[in-house]
């Protein structure tokens, strides 16, 4: 019997049917925001017709090997670059319908991609929350699309400088080409997932599910890949002089990587919490003393060589240990002071008091005690907190469905744990 | 921080009880448990029989509220709709924990949740029925029994078809009320029981289901939660409450929940001290007891009079006693 009957109405979340604050999208908002659409448009169409701009003549491309626009489009002219894995062929030749699904073509599909997907999001997720934490897809989404997808588009249009600018000893470029593809994938997935268990953690929810098989496939990618290299030094090729140092580089990745998923998955979270922080601070200091010992102890090129290793695997032997590391940090550490946050959205309407049944009986509350805003703020005795009923009339009529029932229980547990630590005696 | 100008009295949940429950908490040891019927289906009486014999106008203290029955009642009712349930006794069960939790006793009810969720899964049990709104809602929200289906016992009746076979002509009618308890009604995000005992009330023939003036999701508390305290002002949220089903005109006022029944009994029982002048003149009691009242048959463990008592109990907080 889970799940919505028919005359059987939830009481909370977003399927609440009693009753739904604010204002309905459609017709409502929809209408205002269009009339504003379209005055704006008439405007420009205005402007555009009888103002037009004098823009000058056309950048010549003689005049420059690098054509870059204006950096809030070089994701746009990233992904134009980028195209050219797509296949390209032509439907329809010889007819009116001709059709060339060309680099061109797929570089502005991709372009576009963005704005589907926002406007598809309001409709994939519906819940009634803007604040991050509140709304945690919905911001995993933003940050890996909106911020790593845009960044490293952005970067793949200037592959030409970051190819010149960042060579290894032998001229080649110490960050290939395939793996700046691969840039488009790796890192915002990444991003995501990361962003998607940190805000659900920061929400108070247990993570553990989601977190132990994401850092272990990491960790598994990790090891195979610097296990591949290790096992293999024939491969290496011009590097391969150096491959004591190599194997000091991955071991300094994969080792606290390691550490971290082990404790993850045997430990309390407590102690996966303090060996993530431990093994991620010590693995930083240790890639740090070892770059500057590397380049420091007169062997400039063995710095280039090893690099030359790391930086082509970037995205497994660089991302993927931050992002485990990270992401076992965010997924087990203790959020803010409990409810305090979730609390923070009372806007102090009221409702709760008029609807609080000690209100109508309790003498100090008949001269405008809130039981709700005083035992929040603290501006209370404690009799608030023990005069409650928790019977959550005040949490069925709040406008932001703050579970104000289970602050009580938080609190009451704080008093009581206090109460244990002073010997049982009161304050 | 926590004495008041009312007293330490104020805080203090009630003092024996509690204590007991407590360390009944700490004994992990299970039991020999003898198993009489095998199924999937097991009932969870919960704390009643406690109730009985510590509340001063229970039905064993000479009273007139009567938690024993609600027991008795579920049992006879799981029958007629065709189930002979495991009985979750409180010989090797623990309390559910809910007054701990909230009275922020989280490590005791953390204590009693592991002990009886090894005690149900250890038995097999597939659906856990329930009479009482606090359990319900801490075996549904504050456990984590996966695989159990944990229903109210007003749930699971309606959705087995529990017929009442029709009251006999000479019957009056009755006006009957419904108090939604906050535990099964408003705080329960999935599944909250408010459709189900009113539908149940409206299979008996001669019974007119009326509305307080606060139901469903708004429905006024019944002044005590958690058993923290038992005061003037609860007393006086009780009386609100009750008074809202004098203003209807009802001849029953039922509950799903048995501390709801202990506080509308504990007034309707003192509101006896002058006889005559009683300020409630309907009968509170269990939806259950009243269901299970007006099927034919015998009750399951024969009746559950008092056999001490004679005569009916005199009026006043002692009870004669």
């Amino acid at each position: 019997m889970e799940g919505p009957r028919p005359g059987f109405p939830r009481q909370y979340g977003p399927d609440r049917l009693d009753h739904q604050p604010g204002i309905p999208l459609f017709p409502q908002e929809a209408t205002r925001d269009l009339v504003t659409i379209f005055l704006l448009v008439a405007m420009m169409f205005f402007l555009s017709a009888f103002v037009t701009p004098f823009l000058g003549p056309a950048r010549s491309p003689q005049l420059s090997e690098l054509i870059v626009p204006d950096w809030y489009l070089l994701f746009s002219w990233g992904l134009l670059k980028v195209a050219d894995i797509f296949p390209q062929f032509t439907i329809g030749a010889g007819t009116p319908l001709k059709t060339e699904f060309s680099a061109a073509f797929w570089g502005d599909l991709l372009s576009g991609i963005p704005v589907i997907f926002l406007l598809v999001l309001p409709f994939i997720d519906r819940g009634r929350e803007s604040r991050p934490a509140k709304a945690p897809f919905r911001s995993a989404f933003g940050i890996a699309f909106l911020i790593a997808w845009i960044f490293t588009s952005s970067l793949y249009s200037i592959r030409e400088v970051v190819a010149q600018r960042w060579t290894a000893p032998n001229g080649t470029a110490l960050i290939p080409d395939g793996t700046m593809k691969w840039f488009f994938v790796i890192p915002p997935v990444l991003v995501g997932l990361t962003s998607y268990l940190a805000l659900r953690r920061l929400a108070f929810a247990p993570m553990r599910r989601y977190l132990v098989p994401y850092v272990l496939i990491l960790t598994a990618i990790v090891v195979a890949q610097a296990g591949a290299i290790a096992a293999n030094p024939a491969a290496l090729g011009p590097a391969q002089p150096f491959f004591a140092e190599i194997l000091i580089a991955l071991a300094i990745v994969v080792v606290p990587t390691v550490l971290t998923a082990f404790f993850l998955l045997r430990a309390p979270e407590s102690t996966a919490r303090k060996v993530s922080t431990w093994a991620g601070a010590l693995g930083l200091l240790a890639f740090m003393g070892f770059y500057g010992a590397v380049a420091y102890l007169d062997r400039p090129t063995a710095l280039g060589w090893v690099l030359s290793v790391l930086w082509p695997n970037m995205n497994t032997l660089v991302l993927m240990p931050i992002f485990a590391i990270g992401t076992a940090w965010l997924g087990t550490r203790r959020p803010y002071s409990t409810y305090e946050y979730l609390l923070n959205e009372c806007y102090q309407c009221g409702k709760c008091h008029t609807v609080c049944p000690v209100t109508k009986v309790e003498d100090d509350a008949l001269g405008g005690l809130n039981l709700v805003y005083n035992t929040f703020k603290k501006q209370h005795d404690g009799v608030p907190l023990w005069t409650c009923l928790a019977c959550d009339a005040c949490s069925a009529v709040c406008p932001l469905d703050i579970q104000y029932s289970d602050y009580i229980l938080e609190e009451r547990r704080k008093v009581n744990a206090a109460m244990a630590a002073d010997g049982g005696r009161r304050e | 921080m926590m004495d008041t100008e009312y007293g330490p009295g104020r805080t203090i949940p009630h003092p024996v009880m509690f204590r007991v429950l407590d360390s009944e908490a700490d004994d992990l040891s299970i039991p020999e448990i003898r198993v009489e019927h095998k199924s999937e289906f097991a009932y969870y009486p919960g704390c009643v029989d406690y109730y009985d014999v510590e509340m001063q106008f229970s039905h064993m203290n000479y009273g007139d509220t009567n938690h024993g029955i609600i027991f008795d009642s579920s049992i006879k009712l799981l029958r007629a709709v065709g189930i002979q349930p495991m009985i979750l006794d409180r010989s090797f069960m623990k309390c559910c924990g809910h007054d701990q939790l909230w009275q922020g006793k989280v490590d005791v009810f953390e204590r009693m949740r592991d002990y009886n969720t090894r005690i149900v899964k250890m038995l097999g049990v597939k659906t856990l029925i329930t009479s009482c709104a606090e359990g319900y809602r801490t075996f549904r929200l504050d456990y984590k029994l996966e695989g159990v289906r944990v229903v109210h016992i007003t749930q699971f009746l309606f959705e087995r078809g529990l017929r009442i076979p029709p009251q006999p002509e000479t019957a009056k009618r009755i006006r009957v009320a419904f108090q939604d308890p906050c535990r099964s009604g408003r705080q329960m995000p999935i599944d909250p029981v408010f459709e189900e005992p009113r539908e149940l009330i409206k299979r008996v023939d001669n019974a007119d289901l009326v509305e307080l003036k606060t139901f469903r999701g708004d429905a006024q508390c019944c002044g005590v939660a958690q058993m923290m305290y038992c005061n003037d002002k609860t007393k006086g949220l009780t009386r609100k409450r009750m008074d809202e089903a004098v203003d209807v005109e009802a001849d029953y006022l039922l509950t799903a929940c048995p501390k709801c029944l202990t506080h509308f009994g504990c007034l309707h029982h003192e509101n006896k001290w002058k006889p005559g002048e009683e300020r409630y003149r309907y009968k509170v009691m269990d939806i259950t007891q009243f269901l299970a009242e007006r099927l034919p048959g015998d009750w399951p463990t024969g009746s559950n009079i008092d056999q001490r008592r004679k005569e009916p109990p005199l009026p006043g907080r002692k009870g004669g006693s």
